[in-house]
């Protein structure tokens, strides 16, 4: 007799039969805590999402599976994880086609293979995957940690930094650009400062950002055309790939797949260590157990990436008109999968709210769900590693300096602006 | 027991073969590299496989109980 058990939720083609209709003793709460009604009226970028964000999320998972914005074009927002993973799996239904947000600022250039589908997307990820598996990435840790030491170094005797832009916002850059990339780190911070500005300022302001980020790039993949290749990523991605017509992607597809990947190589790695790195400043006791027990770091890394998601939601747009938990979504419209809420689903995580080290099964969404899983999710894993057993065996002993708290923000991505730490 | 890999819900997120590194083997992509057919676990392997299985965000992996 042979019994065939998947684990909870194995509904992966049927919808959950949940309605988000949503009660008004919910949305009087909800009206009173955020201002808003967060069922029918969310709004990503409205700051009680930034200063409320755990309640915000718990609330949207328990309380309603599909939520509605009504800003500028509108959008619908999924936070539990069955049916985050059902959108995120289902690209035929879903597409990344139109792009990974709603109201899309006028000018902005199309992500290559973030916003495409299958074959497109695949020809290219096949292509890029090999760069950022596991074995590649398990190459560059020597690196990384040097790198890790040699950001210390520079702040270490003065017993005090400023942790997200002396070393958070620098190392995850250092990484990319060194071992996958092959792009010089000398032009980084500004790199940097681009992907910041072009994802936080007001939508108007963001194309000029966006824009110095294509043309620093497009020069620099010119440049590497020209020469013999080094086996880098960057050289794949001047060569290009084959569509499936047969013909080799044009370039403007080339340009657009370097820009994603250096977007998604410097923005995001920095938010969880800086949060991390916030929590073991607070919890001297947990400090210690990584400390006595480094072997615990890389689940601690999880659990890090679970509460302190750096991509709080993406998009998906709609091929057709169809039905989810008793929203009827429309053709074209946007679909946000809330990973940050996800992996607070108490149907699939235990004390969601709780931050446990040590939790056994760590089953969290912040690298995506469905084909396009966060390249990266490997490298950062790994720099995350090499960031706490190195910082850990330099300076063990670290506290949040007084009176210096630190700065969120929160849109479709979620970052600390500062972490003032004294030791 | 076995576990099967669905080829078409593996994303290759890694966190089987990270688990249980003796029952998962992953391809250069870093994707399950066998999948669709039923992979033999051994005594010593099943808790692993059962953590590997569980903590698939993409719930690709199914344990088949003999």
């Amino acid at each position: 007799m042979t019994t065939t058990e998947r684990p909870q939720g194995s509904d992966r083609q049927v919808v959950p039969a949940e309605v988000s209709l949503v009660d008004d003793k919910a949305i009087a709460e909800s009206i009173a805590k955020y201002g808003r009604d967060i069922y029918n009226d969310f709004d990503i970028d409205d700051p009680v999402v930034n200063e409320k964000f755990h309640d915000v999320l718990d609330d949207l998972v328990e309380k309603c599976p599909v939520a509605r914005s009504n800003v500028g074009e509108g959008y619908y927002v999924v936070a539990r994880q069955p049916l985050v993973r059902h959108v995120g799996q289902d690209w035929k239904t879903y597409s990344s086609a139109r792009g990974y947000q709603p109201n899309r600022p006028e000018g902005l250039p199309f992500l290559l293979p973030e916003e495409c589908d299958p074959p497109i997307h695949d020809n290219w990820r096949h292509a890029l995957n090999p760069f950022m598996g596991p074995q590649s990435v398990a190459k560059f840790e020597p690196v990384i940690r040097q790198d890790c030491n040699t950001l210390i170094d520079l702040f270490i005797d003065r017993g005090h930094c400023e942790f997200v832009n002396e070393f958070g916002a620098k190392l995850p850059g250092w990484a990319f650009f060194k071992n996958v990339m092959g792009v010089p780190i000398d032009d980084l911070d500004k790199l940097v400062e681009s992907v910041e500005r072009g994802t936080f300022e007001p939508p108007e302001d963001r194309p000029k950002y966006f824009a110095y980020i294509f043309e620093y790039l497009d020069n620099y993949l010119k440049e590497r055309q020209k020469q013999a290749s080094k086996g880098e990523m960057v050289d794949l991605i001047a060569a290009g790939v084959k569509y499936e017509d047969g013909d080799m992607a044009p370039y403007e597809d080339r340009l657009s797949v370097l820009v994603d990947m250096v977007f998604g190589g410097i923005a995001t790695t920095t938010y969880v260590m800086a949060d991390g790195m916030r929590y073991l400043a607070e919890h001297p006791e947990q400090r210690k157990r990584l400390i006595d027990n480094p072997e615990l770091i890389p689940q601690a890394v999880e659990e890090f990436a679970r509460v302190f998601p750096p991509v709080v939601a993406l998009g998906r747009a709609a091929t057709r008109d169809v039905e989810l938990c008793g929203r009827e979504i429309k053709k074209d419209e946007f679909v946000m999968l809330c990973y940050a809420a996800s992996s607070r689903d108490p149907r699939v995580v235990e004390n969601p709210a709780e931050i446990n080290i040590e939790r056994e099964t760590v089953l969290h969404s912040a690298f995506g769900v469905g084909p396009h899983r966060c390249i990266g999710s490997n490298l950062a894993r790994a720099e995350l590693r090499c960031v706490f057993e190195e910082w850990l065996k330099r300076i063990p002993e670290f506290s949040l300096q007084e009176g210096q708290e630190p700065i969120y923000e929160t849109g479709i991505l979620r970052t600390m602006k500062n972490l003032h730490l004294v030791w | 027991m076995k576990v099967i890999v669905d080829p078409e819900l593996c994303t290759g997120h890694g966190r089987c073969w990270t688990n249980a590194p003796e029952v998962y083997t992953i391809d250069d992509n870093g994707y399950n590299a066998v999948t669709g057919v039923p992979i033999d676990v051994p005594p010593e392997h099943e808790e692993a496989a059962r953590l590997g299985a569980r903590t698939c965000p993409e719930r690709a992996i199914s344990i088949i109980e003999e």
